[in-house]
């Protein structure tokens, strides 16, 4: 074979190459177009269902009071803000762990890889109006975290005690 | 001579064929937790995580495919040669950063935990089958 016409396959096989993934991606899309729609619209993905093994009871997360989210502040309990980055960012709980709810898949599957399991959870987020840290910490118990609670006052509540907060506050 | 090198040609290509379908199909079953896996490498912003979970499976599927069937095997050798290529700087880039993460190569959702060390070393050996069933078609008319 001479060198020029190994130069023209290999241009082929580049070429046919880059087709065949281009048709793979292009079912991959139609596959998934719906699941893709939900995440580029930035919608929630609640109804997609999930990788958790739904056969497995669920435990609801239990609340826990302020006064008891104080003592837990210096033990080995991660707190879990699940409000929006701009929020932490402006302030959150001494120590606490930004995992936004909306960005949960990912968020979950990254503290996987960084929590430990038997790591007990608090999760918080904007007060007593705001579910997503109940749901938060239902996903959190079905991704195999064994104690997960819910201080439901969230950041309003512990700012309001006058208690110490991190960020830039202003 | 002649029958060694065939049966090592037609095995690396069988091998190569049947391990990337096997790994499109388990993470094409399970899209979100394989975007899961994508995301734990902190490489791409939250939406391309799913974009590429939605994708790569299929043309690992597509590539597998056709080396099963011996159609197009040269393409298909370079396609997957690329993908690993890819895979194998994204672990590269995880082990410098010192992340403790699962590779998401198989099955998504972290059961059996692979490190990027393991995972780097088998991405190795595909390069190596790959190499082999290229330089094994490369003799032949396809």
């Amino acid at each position: 074979m001479s060198k020029q016409l190994k130069v023209k396959t290999l241009w082929r096989d580049l070429r046919r190459a880059f087709l065949i993934a281009l048709l793979a991606a292009v079912v991959g899309l139609a596959v998934n177009s719906q699941l893709l729609w939900r995440v580029f619209s930035g919608q929630t993905l609640n109804t997609v269902p999930s990788a958790v093994d739904e056969s497995v009871e669920t435990i609801l997360p239990l609340p826990v009071e302020l006064a008891e989210v104080r003592e837990l502040q210096a033990s080995t309990t991660l707190f879990i803000d699940a409000r929006s980055r701009e929020a932490f960012a402006e302030g959150h709980l001494p120590g606490a762990r930004s995992l936004p709810w909306g960005e949960e898949v990912a968020g979950v599957g990254v503290l996987q890889a960084e929590v430990p399991l038997e790591t007990p959870l608090i999760v918080y987020c904007s007060g007593y109006d705001c579910t997503d840290s109940f749901e938060l910490a239902e996903r959190l118990i079905a991704a195999g975290y064994h104690q997960v609670r819910v201080f439901e006052g969230g950041f309003p509540e512990w700012r309001d005690a006058g208690l110490p907060v991190e960020g830039a506050q202003p | 001579m002649k029958n060694w090198r065939t049966i090592l040609y037609h095995g690396s290509r069988l091998v190569l064929g049947a391990l990337f379908c096997y790994a499109g199909v388990v993470k094409a079953l399970d899209v979100v937790a394989f975007a899961g896996s994508v995301a734990n490498y902190q490489l791409l912003p939250y939406q391309l995580n799913f974009l590429v979970a939605a994708l790569l499976p299929y043309v690992e599927l597509a590539a597998g495919l056709l080396l099963l069937l011996g159609r197009q095997v040269r393409p298909a050798v370079v396609l997957i040669a690329g993908m690993n290529g890819v895979f194998i700087v994204a672990l590269l880039s995880v082990i410098l950063r010192g992340l403790d993460i699962d590779c998401g190569c198989f099955r998504p959702g972290g059961e059996g935990h692979t490190s990027a060390q393991m995972a780097l070393l088998r991405d190795v050996g595909i390069m190596l089958l790959a190499l082999v069933t290229w330089l094994g078609v490369g003799r032949r008319n396809d």
